[in-house]
């Protein structure tokens, strides 16, 4: 058999190449830190450009029928307008607003454009309390908090954390539950055995608790809440994709492969793995809310990386100050709620396209 | 003869799920005792302030509570206590784990039942109608607002009831309170945030499965031939559409409680200062009181084995054609 | 006039008289007071080692002697106070003689001693502050002794003089020994024991007795009438004492501004708004906490901070002002050493001030720095500091995540070193972190058990220039923070040594220093050579704010102004 150079396979070299590099350039150029998130958008982005844009790039037709029945529904078209719009803040955001960690004591607690404050504070100068009114401008758009830190910064700042997390954790889970769905319905006997009650161990543990107990025992950190959410969340996944997998294990194109003497890591990863891509899809679509909130509710709950400002972390701060700064509360809320929103409506249009009748 | 099989099969799951339980304790343990941190942790600022050797404190507790000895030889020690009945000693709150769980899970659980009854019965009830009604103006906006209620996160929604119905129209107390009586009108007034913040979710997810499985039966032959038979549309819906949508909706109610209803109790337990197990377990963790945080995961995770099993046994009485072997 | 009608005269003028009795107060209502901070660990007092736990069981056996807000003694159950021998060796203790254990046995000198002896001095106890009754004898650590004299007296007895003990002594609360001897030598028994851990045994020695405690909820107190100290008054005026455990401070605030509490604490940005409830009494009180920022003096820390002139610089160019205005709300007082104001102790004059007034002044720091070879001057006549090598400065200041208080200021001396020309690069860690990656420290590449302290050479796992934390100050007993800042302190993780400290902090303890005039002075010394020393960067003494419903009667705000609680009411 002569081996073919297709693009499968420069998309499985590159992201190597890539990963070593950047390894190397980790270990022996000192200056530069790489984070430990690089190396999973590089893996993560080469099994997404293998086994989701090659094939929806080789079905170009199919994917555009998609899209006409995907259009019909406003409710899918409002929420992926959402989500672009939520990427493009991510990227650019950071580069128009301030610094999200900018502390200024001057500008404490200012209320969103259109709304205004009476506060009494303390004078230290005549010890006696003074009355300050503060209203807000276009200068914070969204009003500070206590801390004088522009909510608008912190809220888009929050958007790329969110989204990454989200993102990332998504893409192990699903590459997990996959190969684990996959495999499990492909060779079954023993190995389906052994994979679908390890799966339901994983299913038995309260989800929660285990997040909360391993990000305090390892540290809150960025890569390891995506490495937790992604490592314990992908069971959901295996189980769909099994049951998938299994009604297409006989079907002729598989029987075909087999008898052309394909191996059987060949037939999984490039003729079982990019058919059950549009259940990929609508998975990915539909789990990424429930990551999105999983990690805020780290953060809300005082787990979150001190590093970077995300939506929980604002969440909380605001919490405590309800009574005197209730939008520090309720942007980051709001974000929230609408990023979930817009995935929900999403994979909800998505599932309709690819198949109507499906209850997911 | 469906007796015999019926009874192996429950034995051979209670079977399975004590190993899996084993398994989740034994990962529990390992992990809460490997991480860095040491329960004598919080002491420190306290002895920094009064000029203790710090190292020589820690010590001393951690040798009081045995965590001097190899995690092997705590391990061992713990699951033999257990195997005897004895659930080990919180350190955190000096008093005998199982006391501990006794005194606090009714705290969760009426949170939990309240959620699962307010949410059931309107969920089921607008799923229905919505179902009924499919593509009318009712059915858009309860798909619109169920839309909404899944993707709330609740302890945000949480903290909102609290800034608007405690904090701002002062309608209810900021705080729950453990001394009002528990089968009282005050306790369940109290719980009336508390339900609606964990509930809302579970409200929209099971109106959007009802519907789903309510629409999936009306479009099925029996119906049409019931209809044709005269029945009033009231029997066919209730009798037999419902009693077939029943089933697929028992599987996904019950993963809910196992999964999504256990994280989200916890998180309203924490925003609202309910003293329930998931508080416990949270100030476990950040305490290192392992005996506590094993016990209430592995509690948490037979009663999910345990509702897998009902469910699976529930479905054999519903629909006799299932069997497992 | 009838014989029925004097009769009814009579009761009439009887019930009057009653009526006027009980006008004198009378035990009403439920005090709840509110904490965010987080529940005890225990009742058991003597295994404990949180602040908690201490404050729980503290309402129901009082320590020998209490303070009110001038830091007079108020005697608890002492019947004296405690007598120090002319040598400052001997302490003799009388205690009262109407002290009852629950089973109506009465508390004795034997029952402290044993607390003492069989208790806290004991191996397999762990008692964790047992170091406050050790003293160092020819270079050995060894407890004080502990002898009963008669019934209601007993005596301690060290072998070097530290002024000081007596306050260590005045705490002193017992432990039953006709319970305690049951458990003795066996401390899973004794950890699990009942009477200990529902405080069955506490009879009149506290204003409260032990009733309800729902963990991580509330801890439930109800009035003793038996009270040694206040039976007679009909104290206390409390039917019931509730701690309520709150999860967050913003409701336990709204708790305090809606009436579901009767007292908490409040956030100084929170007391603008609380001030104006007029159903509300608000109290601004003096506390023993204080603000600084270490420098580390260590190997691992920028070399600059070595040097006192470096630190007096850096210090200079901090305001301190800005931050009890901006950080504290007003509510702080600028440090310039340890002791705080409302100590006997405090001495104002001869402090150098840095950080206020003329020894405010960033371009004096900067001077400094040039002249220090730490900066360079530039063409047009700006000074820009550098490292040992020549590049811009850039120091570290870490602090504890999630402490808003410790978070601000670190924001704040960022901004303020930045206008020096100082980057500042934050590290907000964990807690526990903190402790084990940045204060204590070994010896590199010896087998040491880290430490706060390890002496000269060791440093911490992490390196780093500057920390901001809080200290709690004991405004009675200075010495006690000897510790932080003398060499061989086991709390001087920043590592300055000096030995002119040291020979103050001796003075300070030893036997010519039991004349107080004496002490005054070592304390005002000590006072300025800290101020001029700069080891650390004396932030700010804080003040506490806390609120009460407006019924509440008899309070007298102070830094103590628990001390006289049993005699408060509700109007």
């Amino acid at each position: 058999m002569t081996k073919r150079f297709g693009i499968r396979n420069l998309a499985l070299i590159l992201p190597a190449l890539l990963i070593g590099l950047t390894l190397l350039l980790d270990i022996f150029v000192i200056e530069t830190i790489v984070e430990p998130l690089v190396y999973l958008y590089i893996a993560l982005g080469g099994i997404f450009i293998i086994y989701v844009i090659s094939p929806l790039y080789a079905s170009r037709r199919l994917v555009n029928y998609y899209w006409q029945r995907v259009k019909r529904n406003r409710l899918a078209v409002a929420g992926l307008g959402f989500i672009l719009f939520l990427i493009l803040l991510a990227i650019i955001g950071p580069f128009l607003t301030a610094d999200p960690t900018a502390v200024s004591f001057e500008e404490k607690n200012i209320p969103p454009v259109g709304f205004t404050l009476k506060e009494s504070i303390y004078e230290l100068e005549t010890g006696q309390f003074i009355t300050r009114t503060a209203t807000g401008d276009w200068q914070h758009p969204l009003g500070t908090d206590n801390k004088g830190r522009d909510l608008l910064a912190m809220i888009i700042s929050g958007a790329g954390v969110s989204l990454q997390v989200g993102l990332l954790a998504t893409g192990i889970a699903l590459a997990l539950g996959t190969l684990i769905g996959v495999i499990s319905a492909y060779f079954g006997g023993k190995t389906d055995n052994i994979l679908m009650r390890f799966t339901d161990i994983m299913m038995t543990f309260p989800f929660f608790l285990l997040l909360v107990l391993i990000v305090f025992i390892f540290g809150a950190n960025l890569a390891i809440i995506v490495l937790v959410i992604g490592l314990t969340g992908w069971t959901g996944t295996a189980r769909l994709i099994r049951s998938e997998t299994l009604s297409l294990r006989t079907r002729e194109f598989i029987m075909a492969a087999k008898a052309l003497g394909a191996s059987d890591g060949r037939v999984v990863l490039t003729h079982l793995v990019p058919n059950v891509i549009s259940l990929i899809i609508v998975i990915a679509t539909l789990s990424i809310p429930g990551v999105i909130v999983a990690e805020a509710a780290l953060s809300f709950i005082g787990l979150g990386d001190p590093a970077v400002t995300s939506w929980g972390m604002v969440l909380r701060a605001g919490q405590q100050t309800l009574d005197t700064a209730w939008w520090v509360a309720v942007a980051p809320g709001v974000m929230l709620f609408l990023t979930v929103l817009a995935f929900n409506f999403v994979g909800d249009g998505l599932r309709d396209a690819f198949d109507p009748r499906s209850s997911l | 003869m469906k007796k015999t099989w019926l009874r192996d099969y429950i034995i051979r799951r209670l079977l399975y799920a004590i190993i899996i339980a084993w398994g989740i304790l034994t990962v529990t343990f390992v992990l809460v005792r490997i991480g860095p941190t040491s329960p004598a942790d919080k002491y420190l600022a306290n002895l920094a302030a009064r000029g203790q050797d710090a190292a020589q404190v820690i010590a001393a507790v951690e040798a009081r509570y045995g965590l001097d000895q190899p995690i092997y030889a705590q391990y061992l020690n713990y699951i033999g206590n257990l195997v005897q009945g004895d659930w080990g000693w919180s350190f955190s709150t000096s008093m005998p784990v199982i006391e501990l769980i006794q005194t606090h899970w009714i705290y969760s659980f009426q949170l939990i039942l309240l959620s699962s009854i307010f949410a059931g019965i309107i969920g089921i009830l607008i799923g229905i109608y919505s179902a009924v009604r499919q593509y009318s103006r009712t059915d858009y906006i309860a798909t619109f607002f169920s839309f909404i209620g899944i993707s709330i996160p609740n302890f945000w929604l949480g903290v909102m009831l609290i800034l608007l119905f405690a904090v701002q129209f002062g309608l209810f107390k900021t705080y729950y309170d453990t001394s009002l009586p528990l089968f009282s009108l005050a306790n369940l007034k109290q719980l009336i945030l508390p339900v609606i913040t964990l509930g809302t979710g579970m409200l929209a997810g099971y109106t959007r499965y009802t519907r789903s499985a309510m629409l999936d039966n009306l479009r099925k032959e029996f119906v049409r031939t019931a209809r044709a038979k005269g029945l009033p549309e009231r029997t066919v819906i209730g009798k037999h559409v419902f009693r077939n949508a029943i089933l697929p909706l028992i599987t996904i109610i019950m993963f809910d409680l196992g999964s999504i209803v256990f994280g989200g109790a916890y998180l309203t337990e924490i925003v609202f200062g309910i003293p329930g197990l998931g508080r416990i377990s949270f100030n476990a963790i950040f305490a290192d009181d392992y005996a506590v945080v094993v016990a209430i995961t592995l509690i948490a995770a037979f009663l999910i084995l345990m509702i897998n099993l009902i469910t699976d046994i529930t479905y054999t009485y519903l629909d006799p054609r299932i069997r497992y072997d | 006039m009838t014989k029925l009608k004097i009769l009814a005269f009579f009761l009439v003028a009887m019930s009057l008289l009653a009526c006027s009795c009980q006008l004198a107060k009378e035990a009403s209502g439920v005090f709840i007071s509110g904490t965010s901070s987080g529940d005890a660990e225990t009742l058991n007092w003597i295994l404990a080692a949180d602040s908690a736990s201490f404050g729980y069981a503290g309402h129901t056996v009082d320590s020998l002697v209490a303070y009110d807000n001038e830091w007079d003694i108020q005697l608890r159950c002492a019947a004296r106070d405690v007598e120090v021998s002319e040598d400052g060796l001997v302490y003799t203790v009388t205690i009262r003689n109407d002290l009852r254990w629950s089973d109506g046995s009465p508390v004795t000198a034997e029952d402290y001693v044993y607390t003492l002896e069989n208790l806290m001095f004991s191996d397999w106890l762990n008692y964790p502050y047992k170091s406050d009754w050790q003293e160092e004898v020819d270079g050995e650590t060894v407890f004080i002794t502990a002898e009963v004299v008669d019934e209601t007296t007993f005596s301690l007895t060290r072998r070097t003089v530290d002024t000081e003990f007596v306050y260590n002594v005045r705490t002193l609360a017992p432990y039953p020994k006709y319970i305690a001897v049951k458990y003795e030598g066996d401390v899973k028994a004794f950890t699990e024991a009942p009477e200990f851990n529902n405080l069955t045994y506490t009879g009149n020695l506290g204003p409260y007795k032990f009733l309800e405690w729902v963990r991580n909820d509330k801890f439930v107190l109800e009035r003793n009438p038996e009270y040694y100290l206040a039976k007679d008054v009909g104290a206390p005026y409390f039917e019931q004492y509730t701690i309520k455990i709150f999860g967050t401070a913003a409701t336990l605030h709204a708790a305090l501004e809606a009436g579901d509490i009767t007292y908490t604490g409040i956030d100084p940005e929170k007391m603008g708004k609380f001030r104006e409830m007029d159903w509300l009494n608000v109290y601004t009180v003096p506390t023993r906490s204080y603000l600084l920022l270490a420098y580390n003096q260590r190997d691992n820390g920028w070399v600059g901070l070595k040097q006192r002139e470096v630190r007096q610089a850096l210090s200079m160019a901090i305001d301190k002002e800005l931050i009890v205005e901006q950080v504290l709300y007003g509510f702080g007082e600028p440090a310039f050493s340890f002791i705080p104001k409302p100590s006997p102790w405090y001495m104002d004059e001869g402090l150098a001030k840095y950080g206020v007034g003329s020894l405010l002044d960033k371009e004096a720091a900067q001077e400094r720095l040039l002249e220090l070879g730490y900066a360079v001057k530039r063409d047009d006549g700006n000074i820009e500091v550098r490292d040992e090598e020549g590049r811009p400065l850039k120091l570290t200041l870490v602090t504890n995540a999630g402490n808003e208080v410790n978070e601000d200021v670190c924001h704040l001396i960022k901004e303020e070193l930045a206008a020096i020309g100082i980057e500042v690069e934050l590290k907000f860690v964990p807690w526990a972190t903190e402790l084990r990656k940045y204060m204590m420290n070994k010896i590199p590449g010896t087998d040491q058990e880290p430490r706060y302290n390890n002496g000269v050479g060791a440093v911490s796992e992490e390196p780093w220039d500057m920390l901001v934390i809080l200290f709690n100050t004991h405004p009675l007993s200075p010495s006690g923070s000897d510790v932080f800042y003398s060499t061989k302190g086991g709390l001087n993780f920043w590592g300055f040594f000096n030995s002119q400290v040291d020979g103050l902090f001796r003075q300070a303890k030893s036997k010519e220093a039991l004349d107080e005039e004496v002490r005054r002075e070592v304390y005002a010394g000590l006072s300025v050579l800290m101020s001029e020393e700069q080891p650390v960067n004396f932030l700010a003494f804080q003040l506490a704010n806390v609120g009460f419903q407006s019924n509440v009667r008899g309070l007298e705000p102070g830094i103590n102004m628990g001390y006289n609680y049993h005699l408060w009411y509700f109007e």
